[in-house]
C-alpha cells in the first residue's frame, strides 16, 4: 500500500452556520448527495480501497453511503474541538504508509494522479493541490448588496515550471512589505508570486510529516501552520549540520530541540531504493551537476489546475456554486443513476430543464417548469410553480402558483399557495405563508430574521 | 568582419522599416552615451584615464559602445562627456567614428557641470537634441546585442498604450553565481510576466532578505513574477519625455513611475552578450570574456576599431599575437592570451588568462595568470602576477611578487625583490582629502607625490577598490534559518564604501525630487512615493533617510538665496517650504529615534552653517508647531550630554535657550493641566 486515505469531516462549517445549524456540514446535500459522498468518490475513482474518515459521531449514523471501499470511521468527541492537524496526531497510531489528506468539503475532478505523481517523481514531502479562485458569480441569499468582506489574500511563490512550492504567505503576516529570502532566488532565481489561487486541502504527506506532528503538538492545523512550515523549512539547513564548535552543553541542548526539527524524522530509504536516484540519468533542475533531486531534503510541490472543476464547499456562496456546477460532473462521471430518479413523478416533463436533478419520489405537478435547480427526494411541489436557480432539499412542500429565485430551502420546509420567494435562504421546517414575499433574506430557526 | 557588421546594421535597419511600410520613414536611430560613470569605483586609475579610456583586450571600453550602437543601427550619437572631456574627445577623433564613411555621427557634449546621469538627461532635454525614442547607454557598455527587436516591441508598446511606457531596459539572462554578476550591482527585479513590464527594482548589495512593498501586488497583476536571474547591461530605450519630467526614475523604478502613469518595460536576451563595467571585478570578468570569443563578433582579431596597430593573429586556445611580438625560448602562452604589438617577452615565462598591451618588455621566467598589463609596461626577471591590474608604464622589478586583486596605476615603479599582499593598490595619486570613504589609505606610507619616475619601495596602500571576488562567491554556501550575522562574512571594507556613495547620490536625488516638485507643484503625496521609490533603489534605511530629508530641505534655501546668507532671510525662505512639505515629514517620522535623528540632522546643518544659527530656534519652533517634532523629543535632544563642543556652543544660543525653556514651562503646564 503506498498511501493511506484520510478525509476530514469533522468540521462544523463555521462559515456558514445558517446551512449548517440544522444539518451537518458533510451531510448537506450537493445534487441530492451528501458533501461527503465527494472525496470519498474522488478517492474510489483513484483506486483506493480504504479511507480513514474521521468524523463525529451522529454524523456516521445518519450517513448513508453506498461505496466499494472500506471505511474506517474515527469519531471525535463532541466538545473536543480538534484543529485538522489534531485530528492527524489523534489517528497517527494507524498511519503506517504516506498519506493522502483531504477534506469532506472537496469537490473535483481533478486527476488524482497528478498530485500523486508530483509526489512520486520528486520524492517530495509535501504535494498539494490549487485552483486559480473563480469570482462567485451570484451573491449568497442574504447577502446582496453587502460589501463583501475583503479576504486576507494568499501569496504563493512558485518557480518557473509552475510546480515546486518555494514561498507561502498570508496577508494578515505581512506588513507593508513581502520578504523574500535571497538563498531561494539564489537556487531558484525566478519566481512567481501567485495571488488568488485557492488551496484544495488536498495534501500528500510523508509519513514522518506525521511522525514529526506526533512530537510536536503546538502544531494544530495542518493548513494555516504545518504547511507553511514545511515550505519555509526547505531552504534551511538542518540543525544538526549548524552545530559545529559549540561546547558541549550547549550540543546536548540543541540535541533536545533537534528532536522537534523536521529533519531529524526524515528516514534514510531502504538500501535497494536509495541508489535509484543517483543511477538515473533524469534530473529535476538542469544547469548544474548537482544531486538528482534538487538540493535540500524537504521539498514542496504543488499542482496548480489550469481548468476542471474545483470547488471547496465552505461558504454559503460556495455552496450554491457547488450546486450550480454539480450536474455536470454527475453527468461526466458517467455514474448509472439518472439526474431525474426513475420514482420521481412528474407531470409535465418537458417543463423540466435537462441540467437539473429530482430526487426520489418526488412528486411535480402540472404546468410547473423547473431550471437550473436541484430538488431533493420525497418533495412535494403542486402545479403552476416556477422554480429557477434553486437548492431544495428533501421533504419540501411547495404550493401551487410559487414562484422561487436563487434560494435555499433546507429540509421539510413548507411554502404556501402563491409566495414569491427570491434570493432567500429558508431553514429546515419553517413554513411561508400564503402569498408571503420575501427577497433576500435569510429565515432560519424560531422566526429569527437576519439583518438585511 | 566588416563584411558581416555591415550586413548586421543592414538587417537592423530594414527590420525597424519593414515594421511600418505605410508610413514614412521612421526618423533616423539616435543614442545618448554617456561617457562618465558620476562614481569612483575605479579610483585611483580612473585619475590617470577616463574610465571610457581604459583598455578592454587593448580596445579602449567607448569603442565597443560605439561598436555595439553602430552594430544596432545607430546612426547619430550624443557623446556626453564630464570628467577628462578633452582626451575623450581627442580619443574619439582620431578614431574611425569620425571619419567620414562612419554610419554613426558621432556629436560631443561637454559640460563640467554633470553630477547625475538626471544632470546629462535634463541638459539631452534642455538642448531637444533627440526627436524619437533613443538608446541610452554609459560609456562602459561591451555588448554585441542586436535591439531591433527590443525597439519593435517598445514603438509598439508605444502605440498600444498611448506614450505611457517611457522605458525599455534590456537585461541579459544569467543565473545567480554567474561570472559575469558581481554584487555590487547585483539586482532583483519584480515584473509582470504577462507585459514584461518592471514593478521593482531594487540593488541587492548583500542583503539577506529582499523586501517587495504590498503595492506591487495590489493591482490587477496577476502573476508577479520575481527574477534574480538578470543582468542590468545598462542599455535603455527611452522614449524622449523620459529627459523632459521624469529623469530620476532612471534610478528609481518602482511605484513612483507607476503613480505618475508611467510604465517601464523591459527585454531579455538569452543569447547575446551585454555588460557594464562598473568595477573592476567586471573588468576582469568582461575582459576574460571578450579573449574568450563570447562577444563575437567583438573578438581582438577582427580589429573592429580599424587601428592599424590592432592586428591580431588568433590561434587555438584563443591565443591572439599583435605584429612584431617577440616570444623567448621555452616561454609558453598557455591559453587565453592577448599580446599587442611590439611586446618582448623573455624566455622560460609562462603566461595564461592575460592580457598585455603594446610595447611591453617581459623578462625571463616571468608568470602571469590573470594579469591585465597595459602599454609600456616593464616587467623585470622572476616576477608573479595573479589577477591584477598594471596601468601604463608601470616598471615592475626582479622578483616582485603580486598575489590576487592587486592594481599598480600608471607609471608606478615596484620593487626589488618584495610582495604585494592580497589587494595592494598603488598610486602617485594621493588620496584626495575630501573624499572621507577612502580614509583607510594610511599617510605614512610613503607615497610618493611627485610626478617624477621615483623608485617607489614597497609603497602599499590598501584600498577600498579591489578585485575581491573569490571573497564574495564563497560567501553564500552557508545559509540558514537562523541568519549568521552578515558583519562576519564581509571582512574587507567594499560593502561599505558603495553605500556611503550612495547616500550621497540618493541625496541628490531628493533634492533634485522636492526641486521639481516646488517648480511644478506636485502634491507631497506623490512626492512620498519618489522618495520611498528612491529609498528602495538605493537601499537607504529609516534613519538616513531622515537625516538625508532633513539636510536636504534646511539647505533648499541656500541655492535660491545664493551670496547673501542671512538668517533672517534664509528663516524667511524657509518657512513656506516646511509648510509646504509638512506631510513629507510625518510620514518619515513616526518612532521617537527618527525624531532624534531629524534633531541630528538639523544640529549638523546648523553647526556647518555659523552664520545661521540664530535662528535654530525659530526652526525648532515651526517643526513643533506643524507638529512634525515632539517637545520631549526636543528636550531629550537638548540635554544629551556626550556632544562636541561646537555642539555645547550651539546649545547656549540664548534664542534656544528661550525656545527650551518655553518649551519646558509649556510641559509642565499641560501635565498640570492632566492632573486636573
Amino acid at each position: 500500500m503506498e498511501f493511506q486515505a484520510v478525509v476530514m469531516a469533522a468540521g462544523g462549517g463555521s462559515r456558514m452556520t445558517d446551512l449548517t445549524s440544522s444539518i451537518p456540514k458533510p451531510l448537506l446535500p450537493v445534487g441530492n448527495r451528501p458533501l461527503l459522498w465527494y472525496p470519498l468518490n474522488l478517492l474510489e475513482r483513484a483506486g483506493f480501497e480504504e479511507v480513514i474518515v474521521i468524523t463525529r459521531k451522529e454524523i456516521q449514523k445518519m450517513l448513508n453511503l453506498d461505496t466499494k471501499m472500506k471505511l474506517d470511521f474515527v469519531y471525535i468527541s463532541d466538545n473536543v474541538d480538534m484543529g485538522t492537524a489534531d485530528s492527524l496526531r489523534h489517528i497517527h497510531q494507524k498511519i503506517k504508509t504516506d498519506v493522502l489528506v483531504l477534506s469532506c468539503d472537496l469537490i473535483t475532478d481533478v486527476d488524482l494522479y497528478k498530485v500523486v505523481d508530483l509526489f512520486r517523481t520528486h520524492d517530495a514531502t509535501l504535494s498539494m493541490l490549487m485552483k486559480k479562485a473563480h469570482e462567485p458569480t451570484e451573491v449568497a441569499p442574504g447577502q446582496k448588496g453587502k460589501k463583501k468582506p475583503v479576504e486576507q489574500r494568499d501569496f504563493i511563490g512558485v518557480d518557473d515550471t509552475g510546480k515546486r512550492l518555494l514561498f507561502m504567505a498570508n496577508e494578515a503576516d505581512l506588513d507593508e512589505e513581502l520578504v523574500i529570502k535571497r538563498s531561494i532566488l539564489q537556487k531558484h532565481p525566478r519566481m512567481h508570486i501567485r495571488t488568488g489561487l485557492m488551496d484544495a486541502h488536498l495534501y500528500c504527506l510523508k509519513k514522518y510529516v506525521v511522525d514529526f506532528l506526533v512530537e510536536n503538538r503546538t502544531i494544530t492545523s495542518l493548513r494555516s501552520e504545518l504547511i507553511p512550515h514545511l515550505v519555509r523549512k526547505q531552504f534551511s539547513v538542518p540543525t544538526s549540520l549548524q552545530q559545529g564548535v559549540d561546547n558541549k552543553d550547549e550540543g546536548r541542548k540543541k540535541k533536545e530541540q533537534a528532536s522537534l526539527d523536521i529533519y531529524s524524522f526524515i528516514k534514510e530509504d531502504n538500501s535497494l531504493l536509495k541508489p535509484a536516484p543517483d543511477n538515473s540519468c533524469w534530473n529535476d533542475h538542469r544547469g548544474d551537476m548537482n544531486e538528482t533531486l534538487h538540493e535540500g531534503k524537504v521539498r514542496c510541490y504543488v499542482h496548480i489546475m489550469k481548468e476542471g472543476l474545483c470547488c471547496r464547499v465552505n461558504t454559503l456562496a460556495l455552496y450554491i456554486e457547488a450546486n450550480r456546477q454539480v450536474p455536470k460532473l454527475l453527468l461526466n462521471l458517467g455514474l448509472e443513476e439518472p439526474l431525474v430518479h426513475g420514482t420521481a413523478q412528474i407531470t409535465d416533463r418537458g417543463m423540466v430543464g435537462s441540467d437539473s436533478i429530482i430526487g426520489s419520489s418526488t412528486q411535480i405537478g402540472e404546468k410547473t417548469s423547473i431550471k437550473h435547480s436541484i430538488i431533493g427526494s420525497a418533495c412535494t411541489i403542486k402545479d403552476k410553480v416556477k422554480i429557477t436557480n434553486c437548492i431544495i432539499m428533501n421533504s419540501v412542500t411547495i404550493e401551487e402558483g410559487c414562484c422561487l429565485q436563487g434560494s435555499v430551502i433546507c429540509n421539510n420546509a413548507v411554502i404556501e399557495k402563491g409566495a414569491d420567494i427570491k434570493d432567500c435562504l429558508i431553514g429546515s421546517d419553517q413554513r411561508l405563508e400564503t402569498k408571503a414575499k420575501h427577497v433576500n433574506e435569510v429565515i432560519v430557526g424560531t422566526e429569527q430574521l437576519m439583518e438585511i | 568582419m566588416a563584411a558581416r557588421g555591415s550586413a548586421k546594421r543592414g538587417a537592423g535597419a530594414g527590420g525597424a522599416r519593414g515594421s511600418e511600410p505605410q508610413e514614412e520613414p521612421p526618423p533616423p536611430l539616435q543614442a545618448v552615451l554617456v561617457a562618465d560613470s558620476f562614481n569612483r569605483r575605479f579610483f585611483p586609475i580612473s585619475k590617470d584615464r577616463p574610465r571610457a579610456l581604459l583598455p578592454m583586450a587593448n580596445v579602449a571600453m567607448i569603442d565597443y559602445t560605439l561598436e555595439f550602437l553602430t552594430a544596432t543601427g545607430v546612426e547619430e550619437t550624443f557623446v556626453f562627456c564630464c570628467w577628462k572631456s578633452a582626451e575623450i574627445k581627442e580619443h574619439l577623433q582620431r578614431s574611425k567614428w569620425c571619419r567620414h564613411t562612419s554610419p554613426n555621427t558621432v556629436r560631443f557634449v561637454t559640460s563640467d557641470l554633470y553630477r547625475s546621469l538626471g544632470d546629462v538627461l535634463r541638459d539631452v532635454d534642455a538642448k531637444s537634441l533627440v526627436r524619437s525614442d533613443f538608446i541610452l547607454v554609459t560609456g562602459d557598455v561591451v555588448s554585441n546585442l542586436n535591439v531591433s527587436r527590443a525597439l519593435e516591441e517598445h514603438k509598439l508598446r508605444r502605440k498600444m498604450e498611448k506614450n505611457v511606457s517611457v522605458m525599455t531596459m534590456i537585461f541579459k539572462e544569467s543565473s545567480p553565481g554567474h561570472h559575469a554578476r558581481c554584487k555590487e550591482d547585483d539586482i532583483v527585479i519584480a515584473m509582470d510576466s504577462a507585459t514584461n513590464r518592471v514593478l521593482h527594482y531594487q540593488r541587492t548589495q548583500g542583503l539577506k532578505r529582499f523586501r517587495f512593498p504590498m503595492s506591487l501586488f495590489q493591482n490587477s497583476i496577476e502573476n508577479v513574477e520575481v527574477r534574480h536571474d538578470l543582468l542590468d547591461c545598462h542599455i535603455s530605450i527611452c522614449s524622449p519625455q523620459v529627459s523632459s519630467a521624469h529623469q530620476r526614475i532612471l534610478n528609481s523604478i518602482g511605484v513612483a513611475s507607476l503613480i505618475l502613469g508611467n510604465q517601464i518595460h523591459m527585454h531579455v536576451t538569452t543569447e547575446e552578450y551585454g555588460a557594464h563595467i562598473c568595477n573592476l571585478l567586471m573588468y576582469e570578468a568582461v575582459c576574460s570574456d571578450i579573449i574568450r570569443r563570447w562577444v563575437y563578433p567583438l573578438t581582438p582579431e577582427m580589429n573592429f576599431t580599424d587601428d592599424k596597430n590592432q592586428s591580431y593573429t588568433h590561434s587555438k586556445h584563443n591565443i591572439y599575437r599583435g605584429v612584431d611580438v617577440s616570444l623567448g625560448h621555452g616561454s609558453m602562452l598557455k591559453e587565453n592570451v592577448l599580446i599587442g604589438q611590439g611586446t618582448v617577452i623573455g624566455s622560460n615565462c609562462s603566461i595564461m588568462n592575460s592580457v598585455i598591451g603594446q610595447n611591453c618588455r617581459i623578462g625571463n621566467e616571468v608568470m602571469l595568470d590573470g594579469a591585465f598589463l597595459w602599454d609600456g609596461v616593464h616587467i623585470a626577471d622572476n616576477v608573479q602576477i595573479q589577477h591584477s591590474v598594471i596601468c601604463d608604464e608601470v616598471e615592475v622589478k626582479e622578483k616582485v611578487k603580486l598575489k590576487p586583486h592587486c592594481v599598480l596605476s600608471s607609471q608606478v615603479v615596484v620593487g626589488p625583490d618584495i610582495t604585494l599582499s592580497e589587494g595592494t593598490v598603488i598610486s602617485l595619486h594621493p588620496p584626495d582629502e575630501e573624499e572621507e570613504d577612502d580614509d583607510q589609505f594610511s599617510d605614512d606610507s610613503g607615497v610618493n607625490k611627485e610626478e617624477s619616475k621615483v623608485k617607489l619601495k614597497g609603497t602599499s596602500i590598501s584600498g577600498s577598490m579591489l578585485l575581491g571576488r573569490p571573497a564574495m562567491l564563497s560567501e553564500e554556501e552557508s545559509e540558514s534559518d537562523s541568519d549568521l550575522s552578515m558583519g562576519s562574512e564581509e571582512p574587507d571594507s567594499r560593502a561599505a564604501s558603495p553605500q556611503l556613495d550612495d547616500i550621497k547620490v540618493f541625496q541628490n536625488e531628493v533634492l533634485g525630487t522636492l526641486q521639481r516638485g516646488e517648480e511644478e507643484n506636485i502634491s507631497c503625496d506623490n512626492l512620498v512615493l519618489e522618495i520611498n521609490s528612491l529609498k528602495y533603489a538605493y537601499n537607504i534605511s529609516l534613519s538616513e533617510m531622515m537625516q538625508v530629508l532633513s539636510k536636504v530641505i534646511l539647505e533648499f534655501p541656500l541655492q535660491q538665496l545664493d551670496a547673501n546668507l542671512d538668517s533672517q532671510n534664509y528663516f524667511s525662505a524657509l518657512l513656506p517650504l516646511l509648510k509646504n512639505w509638512t506631510p513629507l515629514f510625518k510620514n518619515y517620522i513616526k518612532r521617537s529615534s527618527d525624531h532624534l535623528n531629524a534633531l541630528f540632522a538639523i544640529e549638523e546643518f546648523f553647526l556647518e552653517h555659523d552664520s545661521l544659527c540664530t535662528s535654530i530656534a525659530k526652526v525648532l519652533m515651526t517643526f513643533y508647531q506643524l507638529e512634525i517634532l515632539e517637545e520631549d523629543v526636543i528636550l531629550n535632544w537638548f540635554s544629551l550630554r556626550d556632544t562636541s563642543d561646537k555642539g555645547k556652543q550651539l546649545r547656549k544660543n540664548q534664542r534656544l535657550q528661550k525656545f527650551i525653556q518655553w518649551l519646558e514651562e509649556a510641559e509642565e503646564e499641560s501635565s498640570d493641566g492632566d492632573q486636573d
